[in-house]
């Protein structure tokens, strides 16, 4: 299993459904060929910075996950097929030092995921009754990030 | 040469932070290394060491192909605000 992260930009003229059924597509598509997404990273609409296919918008998606190598072309061959992705990017972590980098770099993407979290609370604790909701939440969100640490320190214990 | 009397003063801003890994979707560092018309800068006008710079240079290449930082500003492609993702 190697480290991979893929950035793939979704056309904007798609309905905000039909962007988020095209990142589920894409995610089927890495883990129906072996893959493990440690975390996503939507960094949303932005401005291109140079038109693509006519289009200067597009919405950013990052997915960070592990897979045996030679998938690589397979899903890179179905990203090709895809009409509704603009652009795909896909880069190897391979050395021990790039490997540091993509843990920290899930590591951040988790805590830029849970921060929303953070912040909706409060705003369910002043509407009062609802206080539960965000306790019974948060641990369903923590304990699959430690389990997905302990996955990842083993595979680096395996290696 | 305006250029050449800013980076008068040589050494490898990425050596003194301690950089071992960069990132290409974080434009804001990319900034430095790039020239008004986002062509990379040499390394004689940087201070970057060798190896810093070989970084910076797949770096670059990878927001590029990612539509991060554009190839290049001609007359004809002007970016009105081509970092306005940071603000």
């Amino acid at each position: 299993m190697r480290h991979y992260e893929n950035l793939v930009i979704v056309k904007p003229t798609l309905t905000a459904e039909e962007i988020q059924a095209s990142i589920t597509a894409i995610e089927e598509i890495i883990t129906s060929n072996g893959g493990e997404i440690a975390t996503t990273n939507p960094m949303g609409m932005r401005k291109l910075a140079y038109p693509i296919n006519k289009s200067e918008r597009g919405y950013y998606h990052v997915i960070y996950y592990t897979v045996v190598p030679s998938a690589i072309s397979e899903i890179e061959r179905r990203f090709r097929i895809n009409e509704e992705l603009l652009r795909f990017v896909t880069i190897k972590y391979d050395t021990n030092r790039e490997i540091a980098a993509w843990n920290y770099l899930v590591t951040k993407a988790k805590k830029s995921a849970e921060a929303p979290v953070k912040t909706e609370t409060p705003v369910v604790d002043d509407k009062a009754p609802e206080a539960e909701v965000p306790a019974t939440e948060a641990p369903a969100v923590e304990v699959p990030a430690v389990e997905a640490e302990a996955v990842a320190t083993e595979e680096a214990e395996a290696k | 040469m305006s250029e050449k009397r800013k980076y008068k003063k040589r050494f490898c801003k990425y050596c003194e932070a301690k950089v071992d890994f960069m990132d290409y979707k974080d434009v804001a560092a990319l900034r430095f290394s790039l020239s008004e018309r986002y062509k990379i800068m040499p390394r004689r006008l940087t201070g970057n060491c060798k190896r810093h710079q070989d970084m910076i240079t797949i770096v670059i290449k990878r927001a590029r192909a990612a539509a991060l930082v554009p190839y290049t500003v001609t007359r004809k492609t002007v970016v009105s605000a081509p970092f306005e993702n940071l603000r």
